[in-house]
């Protein structure tokens, strides 16, 4: 029995198909998935999300969002993922620092939460990168 | 009959106007090649979360309150048109402006815009326009959503209307645009029966701490998704006029060359006919 699996961010559909266990960070903890879960609805948050397929290991950085499960389909609706391998780690610091300065500096309302949601950006994107980006 | 020089004008006109029209053919196929993927992208987004809503209504108490939720008194409505900014989009923007005609004569409605051409028409209509905001030209990006919510928000939660609807142009395919009205407020997104299957057994932390979350962002991406598929139906109808337009120019200038041609030769053949009677008269 395995469950299936998608993934699916605003601008595309990053992952579908058939998996063993996915290890989600959700508000309540890090949570696993395995195949015939109870029906979950659940918030997703900012880390890194895990795949395991036939004993093997797939990464993603994940911003805030939600998770269902339901019929044994698990649907990550998040606002951005992104695999390991396709992080660019220059880039991602650059966003760090550049929304580190902004946040430091005093902005509007709207400002702040985007350069918030930026920096957390990086944040995930960089402690992923870090861990399991092949070098 | 046109005179030689008359013709020779018109065929340079028509010439350049092709040579226009071709361009803008061109700018618009390069544009909806990217439109329509990141329209068609979305979808599965915006379905995916209407169904998580939908399904997880049921597990809410009755005693639950949320504004987005229930509709309040006020039988006035707010109507969010989208439209291109330019025209030059075939029947496009007509069909929108007949389909938003037909709103105001059944509803008391008042209205906020994105994109410049709905603009002067609903100004016309007499009805009130709260806000009126510019698409732009290329794709837009998420940031456009806010400052629209932000109105919706104040207007709907104020009780000044009862309920929200959208006005955009579906992109179907690259040659059928549709206009379609949508309601975003009061949510009541009905789930087919047999997608009810499953109702959600545990959630965490708890369904009153998500339900508001997931209906704020659930207007977030309905909004955004009908800007990414007006905009890509703006390009598709834009290609779609600018080619019959490059089309009919090239027709007449080919009919114009004909034209030109036939005289020219009827002036020559008149020429020689005067001059050979004129020899001939001199012998």
């Amino acid at each position: 029995m395995k469950l299936h699996l998608s993934i699916i961010t605003p601008s595309q559909v990053i992952y579908q198909g058939e998996v063993d266990e996915v290890i989600i960070p959700t508000e309540e903890g890090i949570i696993g998935v395995l195949p015939e879960h109870t029906p979950l609805l659940s918030k997703l948050v900012p880390g890194e999300l895990e795949i395991k397929t036939k004993g093997q290991s797939q990464h993603l950085a994940v911003t805030g969002g939600f998770i269902e499960v339901s019929n044994n389909q698990l649907t990550i609706l998040a606002d951005y993922a992104i695999h390991a391998q396709d992080i660019n780690i220059t880039k991602a610091e650059e966003a760090k620092k550049r929304a580190e300065k902004l946040m430091s500096e005093k902005v509007g309302d709207i400002d702040y939460a985007e350069i918030e949601k930026e920096f957390v950006r990086a944040i995930a994107e960089l402690k992923v990168a870090r861990h399991y980006k092949p070098k | 009959m046109a005179s030689l020089m008359q013709l020779k004008r018109k065929i340079r006109t028509a010439g350049s106007i092709s040579k226009a029209t071709k361009a803008m053919q061109m700018i618009a196929a390069s544009k909806l090649r990217h439109a329509q993927e990141s329209a068609l992208n979305a979808r599965p987004y915006a379905d995916h979360l209407t169904d998580v809503i939908s399904r997880s209504m049921p597990k809410l108490e009755n005693g639950f309150y949320h504004p987005y939720l229930k509709a309040n008194d006020s039988n006035k409505r707010l109507l969010l048109v989208i439209s291109p900014d330019k025209g030059l989009a075939g029947g496009l923007i007509a069909n929108l402006i007949r389909e938003m005609l037909k709103q105001t004569k059944t509803h008391s409605i008042v209205f906020v815009n994105i994109g410049k051409k709905i603009e002067k028409p609903i100004i016309r209509t007499k009805s009130e326009l709260l806000a009126s905001f510019l698409l732009g030209n290329s794709i837009p990006t998420f940031d456009i959503v806010e400052p629209v919510i932000s109105i919706i928000d104040e207007q709907y939660l104020a009780g000044n209307v009862g309920a929200v609807d959208i006005l955009y142009t579906k992109f179907s395919t690259v040659f059928t645009q549709t206009p379609v009205i949508k309601q975003i407020l009061p949510f009541n997104q009905s789930l087919e029966k047999d997608r009810i299957t499953d109702t959600i057994e545990l959630v965490e932390p708890s369904i009153e701490s998500l339900i508001p979350g997931l209906l704020r962002h659930f207007v977030q991406i309905v909004i955004y998704q009908s800007i990414l598929e007006s905009f890509a139906s703006e390009q598709a109808a834009r290609m779609a006029a600018m080619q019959s337009a490059t089309d009919n120019a090239n027709e007449m200038v080919t009919d114009f060359t004909l034209l030109y041609n036939k005289i020219r030769q009827e002036k020559i053949t008149n020429e020689i006919l005067d001059i050979s009677s004129g020899a001939f008269q001199t012998q």
